[in-house]
This record gives C-alpha cells, structure tokens and sequence, in this order.
C-alpha cells in the first residue's frame, strides 16, 4: 500500500503525524510526505524543514529494530523537474518526501495520480468548518477528484465508532483494510450502513455487500453492526453520525448511489459538520 | 436446553440471525430447529390433489436446497437437534402452527435493523410476535458480547419480565444487567440515580436476587430512545415485554442496535 499525506507547516498538519504513524505501522506502507509551495524557483527552505520534521516523528514511532524506512539525509534533495524537488530513501519500504509548486489541490491529485497512490491523508483545520491554509474548499477538492480513498482528518481524536456507508457498488479489498486499520487505531465499534435506493430493487446486492463486509470484519475480530436505511434519509444520517463517529463513504463508479447523492455540496457539508475525520473509500 | 426454532431465508438478516444463535449457544444450550417457509406467488399455485402434492414437494424441495445453501456458507458452532422443517404456504401462518405443534421455548428471527422504527413495529406487532406459543429473539446484530441486559421502564411489569426472561436467560452463562429507561427529549443521555427507577426498579431487582440472579450492573438511563438504544449496543440482547403500542420503550427496542428478546406475559396454549 502506498500512502500520500499532504501537509504544510500548519498546526493541524502536525496533528495528524501520530495517525499517520499508527497506520503505516499497521500496514507497513510506502509513504509519501507532499508539500506543495508557491514559487517554482527556489525550495522553500521553511517547508523542506517541515517535511524532515515530519519524517523524523514518523520515525521516532517505530522501534529501532522495526523501522522498515531508511533513513533520509537532507544533503541528498535533488530538483527532478519545473517545480519538482524529492529525496527517497528505500528500506523494506519507501519513504519520499516531495515538495511541488503549484495550486495544493490540484498538485496533491496528480502526485496521488503520477505515484499510484492507495489513500490519500490530510488534516484541516476546525475553527471554520474544514479549511487549508485559509482556503475553504481544498480538502473538498482533494476528496472529490483523487483517484484513490482520502482521509480528511478534521481533529485527531479518538472516535468509538466508525460509520462506513455503503451502496450496491463493489467493494475494493484495500479500502476494507483501511477501514479496519482506522477501527484498529480508533479502537472503535464499526457500524456497517447499508442505502438501498427506494426505486430501485437492489435490496439483496446491497445485503450481498453488507455480508461480504460482515464476513471481512468478523473474520478479524472487528465489532460490526449493521443497518440497513433509505437513500432518502442518508443525507441527515450522515450529517447526524459525523458529529460523533468517523465517517467512510464508500464512492464507488458511475453507478455508485451514493455518488449520485452526495454532490459536491454534501460533501463540503459533511467536511464541515464532522467533529473527526471524514474517510472516502474508492 | 432451550428447544428453539430459527427461522432462515436467504438474505442478511438469516445470515446474522444464523450466527448469533451460534453465538447465543455457548451461552445458553440450545436444543436448534431450522425453518424456512416457501411462499409461492398465488399465479403459480396449481392443481389439487396428487398435481398439488407434487408440485409443493418440488416448491418444498428448493427451499430444502436454500436451507442447506445458508447453513454451508455460515457453517454455525450449534449442531441441529433435527432436520430443517420447510414449508410451502404463508409464512406467519406457517410458522406459528409448528411453534405451536412443536413446543418450543424460544422463536429466532433476524431482522435487518432499519432506521425507520415503524418497520420494527410492524415486526413485533405481527401475529408472529404477539400471539406466540413462544417468547421472541428478533437478532438485529451479530453482537459478540458476554452481557445481556433486561430492560426496565415505569410501563413494565417487573415480575412478567423477570418471570419470563430468567425462562430463558435463567440458566445463561452471560452476564446480567438492569437498564431502566425513562424519556427525555435532550441533546445528551443522563445517568441517573438508581431510587430515580422507583419502586419497578427495586421490586426488579428484588425478583432476580429471589431468583438467584447476580446483577452486575444497574443503570437508570434518562434520555431519547435513540441515545438509549445506542447505548444498548454493547449487549448481546436485551430482554424486555413485548410493548403494545408505540410508546417510547418500543422505539427504544426500534433503535436498539444489541438483539431484542421479546417475553410475554402468558404462554398461548
């Protein structure tokens, strides 16, 4: 699994280390540590310290016998395009920190695009609904045109249940595992909740997900309940669950239900209600 | 041992239902019948006599088929104490004359737990529910808990519930709680004192000590049905009289997210 997290010097970026660290090291990921600045000809110094910073925390999570990155020297970043600047360092896994000039939304999709990524995680702020540097609708965006699942974490905290919603759409085998790595860290409850279209007669493929879920879960010991709800109510559902539990939204293809109900503003709403993190699973 | 009979389709709710008896069995010893009832649209009825009989056999064998195919793919902790019964015609009228034939001391069903609590209430206002021979497990979750709780309220008897559960939960190796409900319309569930659950509390609390019943926990929740039903999760079941009408201990059952084991007052005979 690949994992690119997305940060700057802000505070909420340094909330959301810890989480970070946990997940790799439950699912021993390549990660990649992205900052994106403004001008294409110098690296910003304030932030390649930042990211270093970062990428020492991270480490300092593991124990020394099982740290699977190598370390990483600040002498070796080199400039591997307009704009482009990354260091590597290959251990069992890889670790690369990367910074990009550009617009931060847009940088963090194609990097998540260009580099494969499996998930995508960045913090925001809480004061103002869910906001980047001053910006209102960059982890909106990020969440909508990644190619792969995004973890918005609004606030670090522990949640003691994870509200997955999910439609008829299948399910991909890495996205289950991430939903049982943030159960795992959480040490939440998982509640699995089923939309079923009023009009339209996918009762039993829902239920067939709902099974294929249920049997994942139990299988490793994760305390699921299920719920079955429909389309109709799923927006104040959701609404409602965010303010308590982390949410993951399962946003499958063009058929997704859930994708056809969940317009941009919903979204946005749902990045601004949530009190912890908003998870959306591709 | 509790001679038991669980109703299974193939659908979510059996699948769930299928392992918590599983579950329930390890706690209470269950004596376990299967049944699945084949309802044929009226269109495909045919003929009398031996054409019937033949076709309900060929009806009656495809549901024999659905029963196999769920107890293979869930593979359950719980030996059958019988063959699986099946048959052809209305469900609840079908179920309730082998509940009735058979004696049993305990009906199972799943049910898919729903945010409207209205199809809960058609559930358990259902012939099925309300004129047993027997008392009612409805499995909403396959919760994999070591506690069950019974659930109290000003509108309960204490002694029907006592009565009736310990028939079932008497002899179990789970854990017991008391939960006493009493409504408040506010954005966040209080716990309470216990002399707040009044003399039903106590005189609860007196029958299971008079039974022989250790009560681990005591707790009078104040709140929504919801908060309430939510705190309920950690239960494998809750145990409560089967309520009459849509008060607020019947929406606390609805939003319940731990299975509801529905005791009645008096066994039909």
């Amino acid at each position: 699994m690949k994992i690119l997290v997305a940060l700057d010097v802000n505070t909420y970026s340094s909330k959301i280390v810890k989480d970070v660290a946990r997940l790799a090291q439950n699912t021993l990921a390549d990660l990649v540590f992205l900052g994106v600045q403004n001008g294409t000809d110098e690296l910003d110094q304030t932030l390649l310290s930042t990211l270093m910073r970062y990428q020492q925390d991270i480490y300092s999570y593991f124990g020394r016998d099982e740290l699977p990155y190598a370390e990483i020297s600040s002498e070796k970043w080199s400039k591997t395009g307009k704009g482009d600047w990354s260091v590597s360092s290959k251990g069992m896994k890889e670790f690369t920190l990367r910074i990009l000039a550009g617009t931060i939304s847009k940088q963090v999709v194609q990097a998540a695009t260009d580099m494969e990524c499996d998930l995508v995680i960045l913090g925001c702020s809480k004061e103002f609904g869910c906001e980047w540097d001053g910006e209102m609708n960059v982890p909106l965006r990020i969440a909508e045109d990644s190619p792969c699942s995004v973890l918005v974490i609004k606030q670090s905290r522990k949640s003691d249940q994870i509200v997955s919603i999910l439609d008829q759409s299948v399910v991909n085998q890495d996205a289950l595992e991430m939903v049982n790595q943030i159960v795992t860290i959480n040490d939440a409850g998982l509640k699995i909740v089923g939309v079923k279209d009023k009009n339209e007669d996918k009762e039993s493929e829902i239920e067939k997900r709902m099974v294929e879920l249920l049997t994942y879960y139990n299988e490793r010991e994760v305390h699921a309940w299920v719920k079955l709800i429909n389309s109709e109510n799923v927006k104040e559902y959701v609404t409602n669950a965010s303010r308590e539990a982390i949410v993951a939204l399962w946003m499958g293809g063009k058929q997704s239900l859930i994708k056809r109900l969940f317009s941009k503003s919903m979204i946005d709403q749902l990045l601004e209600t949530s009190k912890s993190s908003v998870f959306i699973l591709r | 041992m509790l001679k038991t009979l669980l109703y299974i389709n193939e659908d979510l709710a059996s699948s769930i239902a299928l392992r918590f008896t599983g579950y329930l069995n390890k706690f209470i010893p269950l004596s376990l019948f299967v049944t699945h009832v084949e309802e044929p649209d009226e269109k495909e009825q045919v003929g009398t006599g031996w054409v019937r009989r033949t076709w309900e056999d060929g009806v009656a064998s495809s549901g024999k088929r659905l029963i196999d195919r769920m107890l293979r793919t869930e593979n359950i902790d719980c030996p059958l104490a019988g063959r699986p019964k099946v048959f052809v015609g209305d469900r609840d009228t079908e179920i309730m004359y082998e509940l009735q034939n058979g004696v049993y001391d305990l009906f199972v069903t799943g049910y898919l737990d729903a945010a409207d609590p209205e199809q809960f209430y058609d559930l358990i206002s259902s012939p099925l529910c309300t004129n047993p021979s027997s008392p009612t497990l409805v499995v909403k979750n396959l919760s994999l808990s070591k506690k069950c709780a019974l659930l109290c309220a000003d509108s309960v008897d204490p002694e029907v519930l006592v009565k009736k559960s310990l028939e079932i939960l008497g002899d179990s190796t789970f854990e017991m709680d008391i939960v006493f409900f009493k409504f408040m319309d506010s954005d966040k569930m209080k716990v309470l004192d216990l002399e707040e659950g009044g003399k039903h509390l106590t005189e609860t609390m007196a029958l299971l000590a008079d039974a022989g019943k250790t009560v681990h926990n005591t707790t009078v929740l104040s709140g929504t049905p919801e908060q309430v039903g939510d705190f309920l999760k950690d239960y494998a079941l809750v145990a409560s009289t089967l309520p009459s009408r849509k008060s607020m201990r019947m929406y606390t059952l609805a939003y319940s997210l731990a299975s509801v084991l529905l005791v009645h007052e008096k066994k039909q005979d």
